[in-house]
């Protein structure tokens, strides 16, 4: 009884969506990589780089905005490599990709110990943190609880804001198309004229930027630190969220959404004495039957095609 | 067929030339990787000097650090116990291009299974080992089956369904850990230690050399590289592995049942995989405790990666990345450089290995100087 009282509170539903952010905009990154047919598995490492480098830019520079968009760039920048390596130097996506990751959990540390001399987290210096809406309008925290609701970081606006973007991207613009031909069938893609090699840079390379915003929130939105491997995992569980979602946005926004109900319901159930280790499992094993049962409609669909075309040619 | 018609002298020198040809080729992939590894570290002493550090005191640390002292030679070789046997494991799926990144949870799954037996079963002595080994192969087995046979006959990504799978892994073992495995009232989350018939000895019990924890387990990476170097290279499975690996679509044309291969691959993976978590069970830790494996999956990954997946070239490689790690420690302690630097350079060194274009653009120079010349 008392968790279905902790569900059905605004104050949880507020945690969802703090917790959902830095699942929400890697997963679109992670959407797009995957629909240009070059599935970015460091997510985790782009965002803990673009962590990194916000907070330090923040302290730097005494703007919050500056340090976010040093976050982005550099967070950009490593998905920019990851592109390099796979699409000139061939190196395999997903083995260089799992160096950078290593490369950005050794790289973050190194960085912030020489910074700050500890190599735990930098709580130790003032960074800046990006605004909450009650920032902008001061009326909102007045609601009571439904302010407190509304009262989010801008960048947990941003992923809502986004997952539409991304969604008119890719099916209402002539780029996101050639992006998804691209994955579906690079040679049929390659022989009407689109630059193959072009529409996986942008892929890998947006991707990038999606995920460098959700490390930037984590570091500065949804605390006001860096810590090291900060981003725990999250990078690999906004991967799950792209086939919980069946690899369409609004699909991977409620699959993120899904993930971050999970884990707020095990924070809240920590002090309620259920194992939340068990709580935990519940989106992993969403997301492997839904990986089955996506794979299966797909196969299904593929026969009923090849059935339709032998009738067809049948009926001739 | 071949047996009973006497080969021409011709096909002689054909097969001949094309032994000699793959020996350079791995010469010259040989080459690419040391040159990566002499780049990498040089990059690390250029860090490390203008970071006003000494990176001359840094880089003996490094380099001599395993083994100067014989506490740290038995971390070690220890550790290099680990990574090769999940190398090994790891190596297998790769070599039918299936990436699987379930070691991890496979390791994890072994151990937790052996230790159900070794910890309350009494049994005698080999028995006591052996039982517990051969049921966290089964369970390593299992685990890799599942995706295995998602990937093989759902086309269900595979990155996606290990990855749920060791995360899945990881917090039922937390959960039987701190529920039930833990004796009531223990303060600190761990099991009971293993029955006494159940430890692979350490070299320090059965010899009196001191090298920590390094263990009896070793043998598990004799046989594992032997093993798994016959599976692939002199079976008609590890044909069909390596067929596939080549050339799906051309295996299946050539009436290999690429789906039970592939499915196969992933599940013998994790049987080896498992003998990693069985490992540190038995012969290192002797229990089970919260963050038990650490990031032994992933390097294990590294390590077969940088062996090129060759199961005889896995045992060098792990060796030399348990090297790097040691190593790594004892910069941090002598000469204040951080051991992440070592992470970095391990990172760098990976990422300019996967980089193909190298060894392949060597590879064209010299097809090029022949045909001309």
């Amino acid at each position: 009884m008392e968790a279905l009282n902790v569900i059905f509170s605004v104050a949880f539903l507020a945690a969802v969506l703090r917790v959902s952010t830095p699942l929400i905009l890697p997963a679109l990154g992670g959407l797009i990589s995957e629909l240009g047919g070059v599935i970015n598995i460091a997510l985790e490492g782009i965002m803990l780089v673009a962590a990194c480098t916000g907070v330090l830019v923040s302290v730097w520079t005494q703007s919050a905005w500056l340090g976010a968009l040093a976050g982005v760039a550099m967070g950009t920048f490593v998905a920019l490599v990851l592109a390099f390596f796979h699409l000139n130097l061939k190196a395999d996506l997903i083995l260089a990709a799992i160096a950078l990751n290593l490369l950005a959990s050794g790289g973050t540390i190194f960085v912030v110990y020489l910074v700050t001399g500890d190599k735990s987290s930098t709580s130790r210096l003032v960074s800046g943190q990006m605004p909450f809406l009650s920032d902008f309008i001061p009326g909102v925290r007045a609601l009571g609880e439904i302010g407190r609701l509304l009262d989010q970081n801008v960048l947990t606006y941003a992923a809502f804001v986004l997952t539409a973007v991304v969604a008119l991207f890719l099916y209402r613009t002539r780029t996101g198309m050639h992006l998804r031909a691209v994955g579906e069938n690079p040679e049929a893609a390659r022989s009407v004229g689109i630059n193959v090699r072009r529409m996986q840079y942008l892929a890998l390379v947006l991707s990038g930027v999606l995920a460098a915003l959700g490390g930037v929130y984590l570091s500065m939105g949804y605390v006001k630190f860096f810590a090291r491997d900060m981003t725990g995992g999250r990078g690999f569980i906004a991967l799950a969220a792209i086939y919980l979602g069946a690899r369409k946005p609004l699909g991977v926004l409620i699959a993120a959404l899904v993930f971050g109900a999970a884990e707020a319901l095990s924070i809240q159930l920590g002090n309620l004495r259920v194992p939340t280790q068990l709580v935990q499992i519940i989106p992993y094993f969403a997301t492997l039957a839904a990986l089955v049962i996506y794979a299966v409609v797909q196969r299904q669909r593929a026969l009923a095609r090849q059935r339709a075309f032998v009738q067809s040619r049948a009926a001739r | 067929m071949e047996s009973t018609i006497p080969l021409s002298f011709d096909r002689i020198a054909a097969r001949k030339a094309v032994q000699a040809e793959r020996r350079r080729s791995m010469l010259i992939d040989l080459g690419v990787t040391l040159a990566t590894i002499i780049a990498a570290l040089l990059m690390g002493f250029i860090v490390i000097a203008l970071l006003g550090k000494d990176p001359f005191l840094a880089y003996e640390a490094l380099l001599t650090g395993p083994i100067t002292r014989l506490g740290r030679t038995g971390r070690w070789l220890e550790l290099a116990t680990n990574l090769i046997l999940v190398g090994l494991g790891v190596s297998i799926a790769f070599r039918a291009r299936q990436f699987s990144l379930g070691g991890q949870g496979q390791m994890v799954a072994g151990a937790i299974v052996a230790a159900l037996i070794a910890i309350y079963v009494p049994l005698p002595p080999l028995l006591g080992v052996l039982i517990p080994i051969a049921a966290a192969m089964v369970t390593g087995f299992l685990l890799g089956l599942l995706p295995g046979v998602m990937k093989a006959y759902l086309r269900a990504n595979e990155i996606v369904s290990t990855l749920m799978l060791n995360a899945i892994v990881l917090r039922l073992y937390d959960y039987v850990l701190t529920f039930h495995l833990k004796p009531e009232g223990s303060a600190t989350t761990r099991s009971l230690p293993v029955q006494p018939t159940a430890q692979l000895p350490t070299f320090y019990e059965l010899f009196g050399v001191d090298l920590g924890r390094f263990n009896l387990g070793v043998i598990l990476v004799v046989l594992g590289a032997i093993g798994v170097w016959l599976l692939l290279e002199r079976t008609p499975f590890g044909f069909a592995i390596r067929a596939i690996g080549a050339n799906e679509q051309f295996a299946r044309y050539g009436g290999i049942d690429t789906r039970r291969v592939i499915m196969l691959a992933f599940a013998a993976g994790g049987a080896v995989s498992a003998l990693a978590g069985v490992h540190l069970l038995l012969g290192v830790h002797r229990r089970l405790f919260l963050d038990f494996v650490g990031n032994i999956g992933w390097d294990g990954i590294t390590v077969a990666l940088l062996a090129r997946n060759n199961p005889l070239l896995v045992p060098l490689s792990g060796l030399f990345y348990a090297y790097l790690l040691v190593g790594g420690d004892r910069v941090e302690q002598q000469a204040q450089v951080g051991s992440e630097l070592v992470q970095v350079i391990q990172a760098v060194i990976i990422l300019l290995i996967t980089a193909q274009v190298l060894g392949d653009w060597i590879r064209a120079r010299r097809a090029r100087t022949q045909a001309e010349g």
